[in-house]
């Protein structure tokens, strides 16, 4: 594209249309190609995400943080076998999971998975409603009214420039950062808790290290990291950058996590468990003053709003996809009923479970620790995945990485036992 | 593109796919004797002392390009080894059994062979093409039933009920409801997971698609059945196909294919369409593939990649039909024959003269309605074409073409040479809202 075209004739009168038209463009672009790792990270942080952390930070100050130093690590190599499984196979995780295991072990993995992702749109439903409570209106009247707008936009409407809305409000919680620096926390602590492990033999911090793993590492955004990559055909010439994405997008997820739960800490630690938004929104005090909590309530919402709307689409076109059947918006009940009955029942039910009256705060958390139940065995489906060779070919898991995941699967799964030998089966 | 098939209704299909399997029925006599492949599995293998001797692993078919697969042997565990038995060992290939042939096993170690699939591992719970109703399905379960002295592979099965069943006791397993079921011959397969083995010959039906029905299919298949389908596909009817796609799923398709391939279908993509690809692509991709293609093809690509997208010049079809005021109508229609696969871009001819400038546009109809023998030159006059220049923003071309009333625009540069033409669809293409969003689209 050197030499200019003979035969056009620029007119210049014209060109600052266009440059604007262009520019709009390449933004647009930019915007784009975010790499699906560092948006499938950001997810992480959703209602669920935000209220696990603040409370790990009211009630247990910093030393919650070396568990989350672990988790990092876990979920940087987790995420990218996630996304070495979408590069190299072209394909999701579940249409993965009917193609190699057997049709009964799949559709565990399924089950799992659906009662994992319905856990995370009930705490995005109850995310909402507590969002709501913070400028006074009541959950009973407005996570209704979400869930039948969310149905609508999706089934009816364009949901991409409702996205994009909901997407800078929560880009709120980037706030958190610098909240963390403004907040002065006691940095000795931080790097002392974060380097050291030890382990409270406390029934209340065991359960609410499951309900941080659980929120952290969650089935969800595997099975989103895996599709992203396939689904933009980024194949294995392409993936040293991906995996650069994947693991940037990891690390800078854990980095706000941390911050949220350090901002926390120095703000209101330890003056017991969570209770409402109002008191998470103390943290960020030092950022915006008497603003905090609007600015926290912004958040909260449009992060909920976000994720309430991409995970049980996510579902339904994972499990869609490996039925077999129709899944696209734009189809009738009749021609592609699992997809659209199971997206309906997922905003229906997690909107109505939010409604069930009770501490939304508690119902988040609880949900977190549903999640930290049912990730273990999801993971040991991703691990299997990605030490088949059979799968990936030359990209299988090298030794090393086996010995690590598995351990990391293994002590994940130890903890979500103990936790649900505890809390579920009321034991200890 | 933003478009979507409507699916022909489901009373429609129920209609159909009964029309099939009642045809697969009676004119093959074959429901009793329809094997569940799903259900078969793990059943036991006897030798015709009645004794028991392993059990069922696997069936291995051939893909031979034919209607019907034949089945080829069966894999057998026994013990902890694998073996592989020919059909020919084969008495009898039963619901709730197999029964060998004779006495004497020599049981060959089981090892693939060219063009073979083994239809438990490969293919039940893979994608499939169902031709006839234009979807991609995976295959609950497979049905084989002999046929003639053969056994061959003759339906799947798509149904719910029948994932199910295979969820539930080992004994529903074998019970087929072949009511359900796809015949075979309206299904495109594809070759196994991780095999060079590539299917070069599709489902003659596939021929029969609309390009925008393949381009479904492209955007709804995994990379490796997609790669497959269109090695399947003539270079033509693929390139027709990619032309109607998603540009997204384009851009992904044309990634995930080797650059020679993606170069080879670009280069036979009407040249505004392969343009509008190229330009999603990174600037050393495009130009990788563009130094891939015939020199003269790459030329006119990059030509045209210099105008803007949201102009004329980025709108229009470069494809031309230039005569000369001499020509006679009767060598005018003989030029348009030749050019037949062009025939949608083709609404009139552009007369020209010797120095390439722009007289007048002559459309089919007047070509039709005028005597063979009369030159070009009597058939130019009012109305006079309508044109703009390759810089002309959208929103002007749109404007003219409201003016004019016409089907297609004149694209001229400053000496009024003409450089392509716009016609309505593009203008359409360019204009109609995204209407068409899959849910993956939405994730990425």
């Amino acid at each position: 594209m050197t030499d200019a075209a003979p035969a056009v004739g620029a007119t210049s009168e014209e060109a600052p249309v266009r440059v604007r038209a262009r520019v709009r463009d390449r933004v647009s672009r930019v915007l784009v190609v975010v790499g699906p790792g560092l948006i499938a990270a950001a997810a992480g942080n959703d209602a669920g995400g935000i209220a696990t952390y603040a409370s790990a930070g009211a009630q247990f100050g910093y030393r919650t943080l070396w568990v989350m130093m672990l988790t990092a690590i876990a979920l940087v190599i987790v995420q990218e076998m996630c996304a070495r499984l979408g590069a190299y196979t072209g394909e999701g995780l579940v249409s993965l999971i009917r193609e190699q295991f057997p049709l009964r072990l799949g559709a565990f993995a399924v089950v799992c998975l659906i009662v994992a992702n319905l856990g995370v749109v009930v705490s995005e439903f109850a995310g909402i409603g507590a969002a709501f409570e913070i400028f006074g209106v009541s959950r009973y009247l407005t996570v209704p009214l979400a869930a039948v707008a969310i149905w609508a936009i999706v089934v009816f409407g364009s949901y991409r420039n409702v996205e994009r809305v909901l997407l800078m409000l929560a880009l709120v919680f980037i706030t958190y950062p610098i909240a963390m620096v403004l907040g002065h926390p006691d940095w000795g602590k931080v790097v002392s808790q974060s380097l050291l492990p030890h382990l409270l033999a406390d029934k209340e911090f065991l359960f609410l290290v499951v309900a941080l793993i659980g929120t952290t590492i969650t089935p969800y955004m595997q099975l989103y990291q895996a599709a992203a990559v396939a689904d933009r055909g980024i194949g294995p010439d392409d993936y040293p950058e991906e995996r650069v994405d994947s693991i940037t997008g990891s690390v800078l997820a854990m980095f706000i996590s941390m911050s949220i739960i350090i901002a926390t800490a120095a703000a209101i630690g330890g003056t017991g468990p969570l209770t409402s938004a109002e008191e998470a929104a103390e943290a960020l005090k030092p950022v915006a003053g008497s603003a905090a909590e609007a600015l926290f309530g912004i958040g909260l919402l449009g992060a909920s709003a976000l994720a309430a709307v991409v995970v049980p689409l996510a579902t339904a076109y994972g499990v869609a996809e490996a039925a077999g059947t129709e899944r696209s918006v734009s189809r009738t009940f009749a021609e592609a009923p699992l997809f659209l009955g199971l997206f309906t029942g997922q905003v229906a039910i997690g909107a109505a479970v939010a409604l069930i009256p009770g501490n939304l705060i508690d119902l988040l958390i609880n949900t977190q620790v549903l999640n930290g139940l049912i990730t273990p065995v999801f993971l040991t489906f991703v691990l299997i995945l990605a030490n088949r060779r059979a799968v990936l070919g030359d990209a299988v898991n090298g030794p090393v990485l086996r010995v690590v995941a598995a351990v990391a699967v293994l002590v994940i799964s130890v903890l979500a036992f103990l936790v649900f030998v505890q809390n579920v089966l009321g034991l200890g | 593109m933003p478009r979507l098939n409507p699916l022909p209704s489901p009373s429609r299909l129920r209609e159909r796919r009964h029309q099939r399997s009642r045809r697969l029925l009676a004119s093959r006599a074959v429901s009793d004797t329809l094997v569940s492949v799903a259900g078969v599995i793990g059943r036991p293998v006897r030798n015709p002392s009645n004794a028991e001797i392993g059990t069922v692993k696997d069936i291995v078919a051939r893909w031979d390009g034919g209607e019907y697969p034949p089945v080829t042997a069966i894999v057998v565990r026994v013990g902890r080894r694998l073996a592989f038995v020919p059909v020919a060992q084969i008495e009898s290939l039963a619901h709730h059994e197999v029964g060998l042939r004779s006495a004497r096993l020599d049981l060959a170690d089981f090892e693939r062979r060219e063009g073979e699939v083994l239809l438990a591992q490969d293919v039940i719970d893979h994608q499939l093409v169902d031709v006839d109703g234009v979807r991609v399905i995976r295959a609950a379960d497979l049905y084989v039933a002999k046929v003639g002295t053969m056994y061959r592979l003759v339906g799947v099965d798509v149904s719910a009920g029948t994932l199910l069943r295979r969820l539930g006791p080992t004994r529903w397993r074998a019970r087929a409801t072949p009511e359900r079921v796809i015949d075979w011959a309206a299904i495109q397969p594809f070759g196994r997971p991780g095999s060079p083995i590539r299917l070069r010959e599709g489902n003659r039906a596939l021929h029969r698609l609309r390009p925008s029905e393949l381009a479904d299919l492209l955007e709804e298949l995994g990379r490796r059945e997609r790669q497959d389908l269109l090695a399947a596909l003539e270079p033509e009817t693929a390139a027709d196909a990619l032309e109607e796609m998603d540009a997204e799923e384009l851009e992904s398709l044309l990634r995930e294919s080797g650059e020679e391939q993606a170069s080879a279908l670009l280069a036979v993509m009407e040249p505004d369409e392969a343009v509008d690809a190229l330009r999603d692509l990174e600037h050393d991709e495009r130009n990788r593939l563009l130094g891939m293609m015939p020199e003269d093809k790459a030329a006119e690509l990059r030509r045209l990649l210099r105008y803007e997208e949201h102009t004329a010049g980025g709108l229009m079809t470069s494809y031309l039909l230039l005569v000369r005021r001499g020509d006679t109508v009767a060598d005018v229609r003989a030029r348009l024959v030749d050019d037949a696969d062009h025939r949608a871009d083709l609404p009139g001819v552009l007369v020209v003269d010797p120095e390439g400038r722009l007289i007048d546009d002559v459309s089919l109809f007047e070509l039709l309605a005028a005597d063979p023998d009369i030159t070009m030159n009597d058939l130019c006059g009012e109305p006079w074409p309508v044109t703009v220049t390759p810089d002309a923003e959208i929103d002007d071309v749109v404007e003219r073409f409201v003016d004019e009333r016409g089907s297609s625009l004149v694209v001229v540069d400053e000496e009024e040479r003409p450089l392509g033409r716009i016609l309505a669809d593009d203008l359409i293409d360019a204009l109609a809202p995204q209407t068409r969003v899959h849910a993956r689209r939405r994730l990425a």
